[in-house]
């Protein structure tokens, strides 16, 4: 009876089969949407784990070293001194540099591919950038190091030094003597690799600007690169830079590729032609190596400072996007 | 309303609708509504669109449910039971009252699971009895003829009026007591059309059957109980005869002979 | 042809036809081209990378592929051998880190489109699942040496699944969401209306509808983590010898190419290379297996 009731159904169709039948469904339902609920946190938990784990890691050397850890360049096993500037250095240099040479380049390709590429090349040229985008970063690492590393030492940084010989500040940026490896090698690795992201990103970005405002503009008799540079970029303005600081994301945390080109020295050097170490290099090339809990807790504490910087990095790109998003109307 | 005007004598109420409100958020969609549904008769819903026609279908199996923020309020009594009531069990309620949609969904699988799929929910069949059922069910939406030689080719493999007759099938086959139409012919070609009208009609014998449509012929010529609607509300609930011959309301008659809508 | 247009301007009739107005036209003329210009030379840039990556590839990687590569363990410097453990060991790992990761990404990914559509935890985990999507995969590594190698006191195969896993689940848990949400509300109310429970509807209609996406979504985390080396470092990190103990140190492909990469013997430098070339064609094949799986219809 109190089933009857409880279902709300007294016809004559409801037989105790079907009674049984709808009470294991209201189970298998709570306990199905149970498991969906427990995953979409396993996933906050995920990030929450990470960053405790790694502040629980780093408070040996923090605790340590205190605020000086951010400010000082030593890096020295021996006497157990840790600083994490000149890895701070060598990742926010050989990024920007990464940037500087990937954004043009990144929007350039999204142009072409948006305004100017016949409908036969657009998907080939689309799944290339994907497969750049899909190539493992160690593969770029031993590419780097045996194949550009070797052309660039002896073609392009002899060039680059007797170029900017003769100007004041340049000069000492591009200093020689050309080694092939070093922090402009590693961030024009990085160009490569962060290159299809902000391609893609862009190009998707581009895609959402009405067909009706550039058909206006074409209208008035504008060209092409009036409409891009007049319509497009000012509308997409906002996915754009969201794109371009995901790449920046991407350039910040790779880990492979730059520590087969960047020379693994912690120093900071006036010239971009000098090695130098990254955050995730250092980690990468000296955790396992690490002997004592202070070396270990300073690599950790390094961790801790990537994933900050590339959490605000990643977030503000991903809250630009959304913006777009709504401007989009999705 | 002239409800009480009309011979009611030996029919039954399946489903008695009770000063219905139905809200979007704060937007009332539906304001107190009165509706019996007879049983084994067919009532026709008309009305310009966003009168509240199709909202009023989705209360009755509240398929409305499946959205936050939308709430009816009032009842509807289905073999006298409250279904509005929060404990009654959904899936249940939508196997007996069934509902077929403006555009054809069939799932993405064979036509033979499209239609077993929901009767093995509910009952264990061994395989020849699902055969019957199965083919029964389609034969029952006109269709067997049609696809008997590809059962286990894809439902989306169908056209438009032969996905519609397999949804009807697949509607059919659980054995609901109502059956729920709304606007089924309206992605269709005239000729769908016919076939589908032709079948809402034999399926009074074993069905209580409601149907919204766009089109007034379409109402006229399945429907023995016509309810007109007009922003929400009820205006006219009567025999479809009496509806499209001499309408008792201004605005009924206005909507039937083309005047606005 | 210039007569024409001059008769025209003479009679005035539009601004557009004025010498000062054909002069700026050419000048705006000029600048489209050299805009256009940029463009294509940008892209060849972009696409020179990925032939020249490829084409070192085939030249340092082929001479060294043998069967030997596939049937010997990686030897000790100065000795022949092959990378069979290493592959074996990237292997096991992959699929321990997909089969845990892939679960959990669909579970997900179906909360949210299908449960918590609009609602704001699901605003909240997709933020934060875009975030750990681009998350520096070492620091995920370092993750999961604090939880799991310091807490057993031991590297092992295990380790190393769980932090390819948590590479796994970003990317599932995105197809998956973005998949459901194209399946059309039409289709769920059809099923409801038939009274089919939830659980059922999504795992019996949406998950077929939303299909060939989400295959898709777990090829591409398959082929992101067959090449993740960074967060293997110091999981699983590295075994000379054939293993498939899940609870000890196990090899892995791209922890091999590391160390023999850098390492200043010919021999392991060029099964490096032959080990680059396995794992990027792999994973390439993966990449185009992947887009090749979706539906012309979502791809858009």
């Amino acid at each position: 009876m109190v089933d009857a009731a409880m279902t709300g159904v007294t016809s004559a169709g409801m037989d105790s089969a079907r009674l049984k039948r709808m009470r294991r469904f209201r189970t298998g339902d709570a306990t199905f949407r149970g498991l969906t609920f427990g995953a979409a946190l396993t996933v906050l938990l995920l990030l929450g784990g990470v960053i405790l784990s790694l502040v629980h890691g780093s408070l040996p050397a923090l605790s340590e070293f205190g605020f000086g850890f951010l400010t000082s360049q030593s890096w020295n096993p021996v006497t157990e001194k840790f600083g994490a500037l000149s890895p701070i250095y060598g990742t926010i240099v050989t990024s920007f540099i990464a940037l500087l040479i990937a954004v043009p380049v990144g929007i350039g390709i999204a142009i072409f591919l948006t305004e100017l590429c016949p409908p036969w090349l657009k998907r080939p040229i689309g799944v290339a950038v994907e497969l750049l985008a899909g190539i493992p970063s160690i593969i770029y690492g031993i590419w780097g190091l045996f194949v550009f590393a070797p052309f660039f030492q002896t073609n392009v940084q002899p060039f680059l030094i007797s170029l900017f010989a003769p100007i004041p500040v340049l000069n000492n940026l591009f200093a020689g003597p050309p080694y092939g490896i070093g922090i402009l090698t590693a961030g024009f690795i990085l160009a490569i690799m962060v290159l299809p992201f902000i391609t893609s990103i862009t190009r998707d970005v581009f895609d959402t600007v009405p067909p009706v405002l550039k058909e206006a503009t074409y209208g008035l008799g504008c060209t092409t690169s009036e409409v891009v540079t007049k319509v497009v970029l000012p509308y997409t303005r906002v996915g754009v830079i969201g794109g371009v600081m995901l790449g920046l994301g991407r350039a910040l945390g790779e880990t492979m590729a730059v520590t087969f080109v960047i020379g693994n020295a912690h120093k900071i050097s006036a010239s971009i032609m000098a090695p130098g170490t990254t955050i995730s290099a250092s980690i990468a090339n000296e955790f396992t190596e690490a002997v004592g809990d202070l070396y270990t807790s300073s690599l950790i504490a390094l961790g801790l400072i990537l994933f900050i910087i590339t959490f605000i990095v990643l977030a503000g790109a991903r809250l630009l996007l959304l913006r777009m998003n709504v401007k989009a109307g999705n | 309303m002239n409800q009480l005007a009309m011979n009611t004598t030996g029919l039954a109420e399946k489903v008695s609708i009770r000063n219905l409100k139905f809200f979007y958020g704060d937007t009332q969609a539906l304001k107190t509504i009165n509706l019996p549904l007879f049983e084994k008769k067919v009532t026709a819903f008309i009305g310009p669109s966003g009168c509240g026609k199709s909202t009023l279908l989705r209360v009755l199996n509240r398929m409305y449910d499946l959205y936050p923020r939308q709430r009816a309020e009032g009842e509807v009594l289905f073999d006298g039971k409250n279904v509005l009531d929060p404990d009654q069990d959904r899936n249940m309620l939508r196997a007996r009252i069934g509902m077929v949609f403006q555009k054809p969904t069939p799932f993405p699988m064979s036509i033979y699971d499209n239609i077993a799929f929901g009767i093995r929910l509910y009952e264990s069949l061994s395989r020849s009895e699902m055969d019957g059922r199965v083919e029964a069910a389609l034969t029952r939406a006109a269709l067997w003829n049609e696809v008997k030689d590809k059962l286990n080719s894809s439902g989306l493999s169908l056209s438009g009026g032969q996905q519609q007759r397999l949804c009807i099938a697949r509607t059919i086959a659980v054995r609901p007591e109502v059956v729920l139409f709304d606007e089924p012919c309206s992605a269709l070609d005239p000729i769908s059309t016919a076939k589908i009208e032709e079948l809402i009609d034999e399926l009074t014998t074993d069905y209580t059957i409601a149907i919204v449509t766009h089109n007034m012929q379409q109402a006229a010529r399945v429907s023995d109980y016509t309810a007109f609607m007009y922003l929400g509300e009820l205006i006219e609930f009567d025999e479809t005869a009496k509806i499209f011959t001499s309408p008792s309301d201004k605005r009924t008659q206005d909507y039937i002979t083309g005047r606005f809508g | 042809m210039a007569n024409t247009l001059g008769t025209s301007a003479s009679a005035g009739f539009s601004a557009a036809s004025t010498p000062e107005a054909q002069a700026l036209y050419r000048r705006r003329r000029r600048g489209n081209g050299i805009l256009l210009s940029l463009s294509v030379v940008a892209t060849l840039f972009g696409l020179l990378w990925l032939v020249l990556i490829l084409a070192a590839l085939l030249y340092k990687g082929v001479s060294g592929l043998s069967v030997a590569v596939f049937t010997e363990m990686t030897p000790p410097p100065g000795s022949a051998g092959g990378l069979l453990n290493a592959i074996w060991g990237s292997l096991l790992m992959t699929v321990g880190g997909v089969l845990i990761g892939t679960p959990i990404g669909i579970l997900a990914g179906t909360y949210m489109s299908e449960y918590g559509r609009g609602r704001k935890l699901t605003t909240v985990v997709r933020f934060i699942n875009d975030i750990l999507l681009a998350a520096p995969s070492i620091v995920i590594g370092l993750f999961v040496y604090e939880v799991m190698v310091v807490q057993m006191g031991h590297f092992s195969a295990w380790a190393g699944c769980v932090a390819l896993a948590i590479l796994v689940i970003p990317v599932v848990v995105r197809t998956t969401e973005d998949m459901l949400n194209l399946v059309p509300n039409q289709l769920r109310e059809a099923a409801a209306a038939l009274g089919l429970p939830r659980s059922i509807m999504i795992r019996h209609v949406a998950y077929k509808a939303a299909m060939s996406g989400i295959v898709t979504g777990v090829l591409l985390a398959i082929a992101r983590v067959s090449g993740e080396t960074a967060p293997l470092l110091f999981t699983a990190l590295n075994n000379q010898f054939w293993s498939s103990d899940m609870n000890s140190p196990m090899s892995s492909l791209p922890v091999t190419i590391f160390q023999f990469a850098l390492s200043p013997y010919q021999d392991w430098q060029s099964l490096a290379w032959t080990g680059a070339l396995l794992i990027t064609f792999t994973v390439l094949a993966l990449n185009i297996v992947a887009r090749a799986f979706l539906s012309p219809k979502a791809q858009k």
